[in-house]
């Protein structure tokens, strides 16, 4: 059994509905020609909204006071991730207390999932995911972000602080 | 009353040497042994109720009686490691009469059937290692020592062996080890030293004292030396008594003497104007009393194991009521933090533990709920090791935190001693 | 035949079974450290405490032997917390390396908390601070806080390798593992150490950092390293090999392996192989590379053909590989010896002379075939140009093969050589077919002792290779199955960074 259900008489008076809207849709226009600061669209690409800290967005690798890599190459991240999009390669620092710190750090930006996984298995505070969510390319390598890329990009002016500092906790008896 | 059985010449200069020594009837005993059979001089000692003076109290003529009659070579060691904080008997016995020891010693090892043995003395001995070289100089002069001693065809040879200063080698299996010239640590049991002990050979170990003793069993008979001590703890005993009494010293008592009149007639009671408060019986590890405790106790081994603690070696450590229980235990884990030989993690981990919570606690920084990890912690290592060193750390602290519980919280809260005002890292 | 109940279960043990294996035996889960089969008893970690009947204290199961009726249980709340606080003592000084220490996800630690641990630890106080990267040899490093003094690779040193290296010095918890002065730990079983030590204190340089263990699969083999033929595991990934560790065969080679043996891997892996046939230094497929294999088989007279074989194949191969020439009437075969002055040599533990895993099937094979020329023979020959065509199955290991070089330049006499390899050469400029390495195929080695050992193929590196019954079989039924298939895992699409490109 199906019911078809017939157009009723009032829906045939369609014409004030499309008026009002139109009536609706001028009334805004009006309203933004001629206060466009409280307009609630942005205009992309020349306007560009700046997310809160919190949002996950592309990855950055922090550093310590010194400047180095934070990351101590533990690749916990790279087993957390459910993309499979970071690839490190370690190896042994020179310097004692370091010990083990990555050669190569790269995250695949087109197959990562922006989950999380990795800033949250990190252990150190290394790998954070920023507010920046642009991400261009020309060419397949554009995607693929080293190090230099992670950590040192202009827009990051100079490396971000990690929060774990060795030293610390070295003295606070860790 | 001191009964002077071992001591009773400790007095004269001249019982050092050779000749004084014998004018005192010294080596008339070793005469008379050699006249015995060897098993029953092992008999006598046993039914004399000789019990190790060193510490664990372990009866000597049934450890002889462990030797197994396998033909292989023997050894005797004299334990003169005495590094048990408040004992000072064998430096006492070795510097007064080193005669006395090695006689003890030949007659032990004619009974054991050893020829050769050794004397561990503590790495901080030096003088009384002196003595005791001379006195075997004298004696293999005169024939005391060497091949076929005084004609009776037993060969013996003796050496001295001055220990690198670890407290852990007055432990018997620690001790052979170091003898053996490797690290001082103690070796895994069973097999125990009279089965496989230097070298892989039957040996046995014994206290200074101990052997010392031997000689008066043969001279008095089982009935002379048991007329001294009670029936389980027979003979008498050299108590190292120190801390806060008017003449503190080594004084020889009969077993079973009650621990107020050794510290109120022998060393002449406390200070003026001071109470007692806490009493170690038996040498750094054994758990300490309180005043309460004291009063009915006597030095035996059974009195003082059923009050919770032990004889020891017999180191009386007198603590009137100027001490502060927290600053005395964080001395006391200090010295096992510093000398367990980290074989043992629950040894090794737990004294440093509890050497950090006793300090943190000292130093006013303690939070209440260390009070019960101390507990916890040394529960938890109390006979969970190779060795005694784990209990010895454990046992004092148990029982200076469940017996001065108060003060120990007083000094977590108002972060100073009780007693003193001030905290430790102030003084 | 002692009968002892082992957490309820009745089981008949060895006379002078420790308590330890008894429980190992029973299937019951006992905490340890310390207690190593190979190695005698030290008794220090205490964890494996359990409660026999009749005995008030708990004892260590490691220093008690089995007695015939004997009641014991580890399962009692007594000995449970007993291994609480050993666990927590053992962890309350041990620093938080785990992300970058190399055992996290093989640490025994790690196991065992899991297993008999899950508490909160009480230590609120600092640390012992202790030396982290000790540079022990050429081979070794160590890491003294990590290390939990079970004093497993002193008693190694001690009592296997008879060293002696390594020792404990100072004492409580400062006590740490280290190496005398000039004395570093450099013997030929060193990496032995870093096997049994149940933390991350010992790290093997080869290794380190390298992987995460999590990453690697692992697969048993049999060492080809030398005619000892031990038992080894194989830790690998799609990218390779990573590492070659012992395998418990009580036959064979006990618990250990020795450190050559643990090299074996560098040859098996991409880097150094032959990826594709090449005839004069241009890549063919492989049809056209047995192609022409068989045409100079045909077209050169089967007088003026050599074999060069070495005993580094298996037995599978020998047999099929030398009955075909049996067949085709070419006799000329020689078994190519790399030292043999040093052929007989035995160090009294496991390392041989013979560094070819496969000697004695080799000469088996031969013998039933009825090869049995001198080298010598072969020299005069190849001087005097009556080689025309030299057939080299090469060598796997070419670290045992100093003479490499200049056995080469012998071959090259001939007109044509043909080489079966696994590893590149780059003074050889003529057909070279890859072939499989030993951890590519199934087979059978037979050691110095006679001893038959099957193996499993582990995976596949060179998707090109084939091995020696392939190639016969392609010769004889003109049908090429490679078994190229991995057995263990699939090889991920995903491989970024290297597929990607433009887009």
């Amino acid at each position: 059994m199906s019911i078809v259900k017939k157009p009723s008489k009032t829906s045939n008076w369609y014409l004030p509905g499309i008026l009002s809207g139109m009536g609706f849709t001028f009334k805004t226009m009006i309203k933004n020609i001629f206060n466009r600061d409280k307009m609630p669209t942005l205009n992309y690409p020349e306007q560009k909204y700046n997310y809160s800290s919190r949002f996950k967005g592309n990855h950055v690798l922090t550093v310590k006071k010194d400047g180095s890599l934070r990351c101590t190459a533990c690749m916990l991240c790279a087993t957390a991730c459910p993309a499979d999009c970071i690839k490190i390669t370690a190896s042994e620092h020179e310097d004692p207390t370091v010990e083990k710190y990555p050669i190569n750090y790269e995250i695949d930006i087109l197959r990562c999932v922006f989950c999380g996984y990795c800033e949250e298995a990190c252990p150190v505070d290394a790998v954070r995911m920023g507010p920046e969510w642009q991400t261009p390319g020309l060419c397949g390598s554009d995607f693929n972000y080293d190090i230099q890329h992670l950590a040192y990009r202009p827009s990051l002016k100079g490396g971000a602080l990690s929060r774990v500092d060795e030293e610390e906790r070295h003295k606070s008896g860790i | 009353m001191e009964a002077k059985v071992l001591t009773e010449h400790y007095d004269k200069d001249e019982y050092r040497f050779l000749d004084g020594y014998k004018k005192h009837g010294g080596y008339q005993m070793l005469e008379q042994a050699f006249k015995m059979q060897p098993k029953d001089i092992v008999e006598q000692v046993k039914s004399a109720g000789l019990r190790g003076r060193g510490g664990a109290g372990f009866p000597t003529g049934v450890k002889w009686g462990f030797l197994p009659d396998n033909g292989e070579p023997r050894y005797l060691v004299c334990n003169a490691d005495e590094g048990e904080p408040g004992t000072f008997k064998d430096r006492l016995m070795m510097e007064r009469a080193p005669h006395q020891l090695i006689e003890g010693m030949i007659i032990s090892a004619f009974a054991t059937g050893s020829h050769k043995s050794y004397i561990y003395i503590r790495g901080e001995y030096n003088y009384p290692a002196e003595v005791v070289k001379q006195a075997i100089d004298e004696a293999y002069k005169a024939g005391l020592l060497g091949k076929n001693i005084l004609g009776s065809g037993f060969d013996h040879d003796m050496d001295i062996y001055l220990g690198a200063g670890a407290y852990i080698c007055g432990e018997e299996t620690g001790l052979l080890s170091s003898l053996e010239g490797k690290k001082g640590q103690p070796k895994l049991k069973p097999p125990f030293p009279a089965i496989k002990g230097y070298l892989g050979k039957p040996t046995i170990v014994n206290n200074v004292e101990t052997l010392a003793a031997v000689i008066y069993i043969l001279r008095d008979g089982v009935e002379g030396y048991r007329k001294f001590g009670t029936e389980k703890s027979a003979g008498t005993k050299l108590f190292s008594v120190s801390g806060n009494v008017v003449k503190p010293g080594n004084y020889e008592v009969p077993l079973g003497y009650p621990l107020m009149d050794l510290i109120n007639n022998e060393c002449g009671g406390l200070k003026p104007g001071r109470k007692l408060k806490a009493v170690i019986p038996g040498g750094s590890s054994a758990p300490v009393l309180t005043a309460q405790e004291c009063l009915d106790a006597t030095m035996d081994y059974e009195c003082l194991a059923q009050k919770g603690s032990m004889l020891g070696s017999g180191a009386v450590i007198v603590m009137d009521d100027s001490n502060c229980m927290v600053d005395s235990l964080s001395v006391l884990m200090h010295f096992y933090h510093h000398e367990s030989c980290g074989q043992c993690t629950p040894c090794r981990e737990g004294t440093g533990w509890l050497n950090k919570i006793v300090h943190s606690i000292a130093k006013g920084e303690g939070r209440l709920q260390d009070i019960d990890l101390i507990l916890k912690v040394a529960e938890n290592m109390k006979g969970r090791t190779i060795c005694a060193l784990s209990d010895a750390a454990a046992l004092p602290a148990i029982s200076f935190v469940s017996k001065f519980r108060d003060e120990f919280e007083f000094y977590v809260r108002e972060g100073r001693s009780k007693v003193k005002g001030v905290s430790y890292a102030e003084m | 035949m002692p009968k002892c109940n082992i957490n309820g279960k009745e089981i008949e043990v060895k006379e002078g079974t420790r308590l330890i294996d008894a429980f190992k035996e029973a299937g019951e889960d006992i905490a340890h450290y310390c207690y190593h089969p190979g190695l005698s008893v030290a008794g220090c970690c205490r964890l494996c405490m359990v409660e026999i009947e009749g005995n008030p204290r708990l004892q260590i199961a490691c220093n008690t032997t089995v007695q015939d009726g004997m009641s014991v249980s580890n399962e009692s709340p007594a000995v449970k917390d007993a291994v609480k606080w050993g666990l927590d003592f053992h962890l309350i000084n041990h620093p938080l390396d785990c992300p970058i220490c190399d055992q996290a996800g093989e640490c025994e630690l790690q196991i065992q908390y899991m297993k008999f641990g899950k508490y909160d630890s009480e230590m609120a106080e600092p640390k012992v601070k202790k030396h982290k990267v000790v540079d022990l040899g050429p081979k070794i490093v160590l890491d003294t806080e990590r290390c939990i003094l079970c004093s497993r690779c002193v008693r190694f040193t001690d009592e296997v390798s008879k060293t002696h290296e390594l020792g404990i010095f100072n004492r409580g918890d400062r006590s740490e593992i280290g190496t005398h002065e000039n004395k570093p730990l450099d013997n030929n079983y060193a990496i032995n150490t870093v096997d049994i030590c149940p933390v991350g204190a010992l790290t093997s340089k080869d290794f380190r950092f390298r992987q995460r263990v999590w990453y690697l699969k692992n697969s048993e083999t049999i060492c080809n390293g030398c005619s000892t033929g031990c038992s080894v595991k194989t830790y690998y990934n799609e990218e390779g090999l990573f590492r070659v560790k012992p395998v418990h065969n009580e036959d064979v080679n006990g618990y250990w392996m020795c450190d050559f043996g643990r090299d074996i891997y560098k040859y098996a892996n991409k880097e150094v192989r032959i990826q594709n046939p090449e005839l004069n230094s241009e890549d063919i497929t492989i049809d056209q590379a047995i192609t022409e294999f068989e045409s100079r088989l045909k077209s050169i007279d089967k007088s003026k053909t050599a074999v060069v074989v070495t005993g580094q194949q298996t037995v599978e191969e020998y047999e099929s590989f030398l009955g075909y020439l049996k067949e085709n009437s070419i006799n000329q075969v020689y078994h190519w010896i790399n030292n043999p002055d040093s052929f007989e040599d035995f160090d009294g533990l496991l390392i041989r002379g013979d560094k070819n895993p496969n000697t004695k099937g080799l000469l088996e094979v031969m013998d039933k075939n009825g090869f049995n020329k001198p080298w010598s023979e072969l020299t005069s020959k190849l001087e005097s140009n009556e080689i025309e065509h030299i057939i080299v199955v090469a060598p796997e290991n070419v670290e045992m093969y100093p003479d490499m070089d200049e056995k080469v330049q012998m071959f090259s006499k001939a007109k044509q050589l043909t080489w079966l390899g696994t590893v590149k050469n780059d003074n050889i400029n003529d057909l070279k077919i890859p072939m499989k390495s030993f951890v590519e195929k199934s087979g059978t080695f037979v050691n110095y002792e006679g001893r038959r050992q099957n193996f499993k193929k582990v995976t596949v590196i060179v998707k090109n290779a084939i091995c020696l019954t392939d190639m016969v079989s392609y010769l004889k039924n003109k049908t090429l199955e490679i078994d190229n298939s991995p057995e263990h895992y699939k090889r991920k699409m995903n491989y970024f960074t290297q597929v990607r490109g433009g887009l």
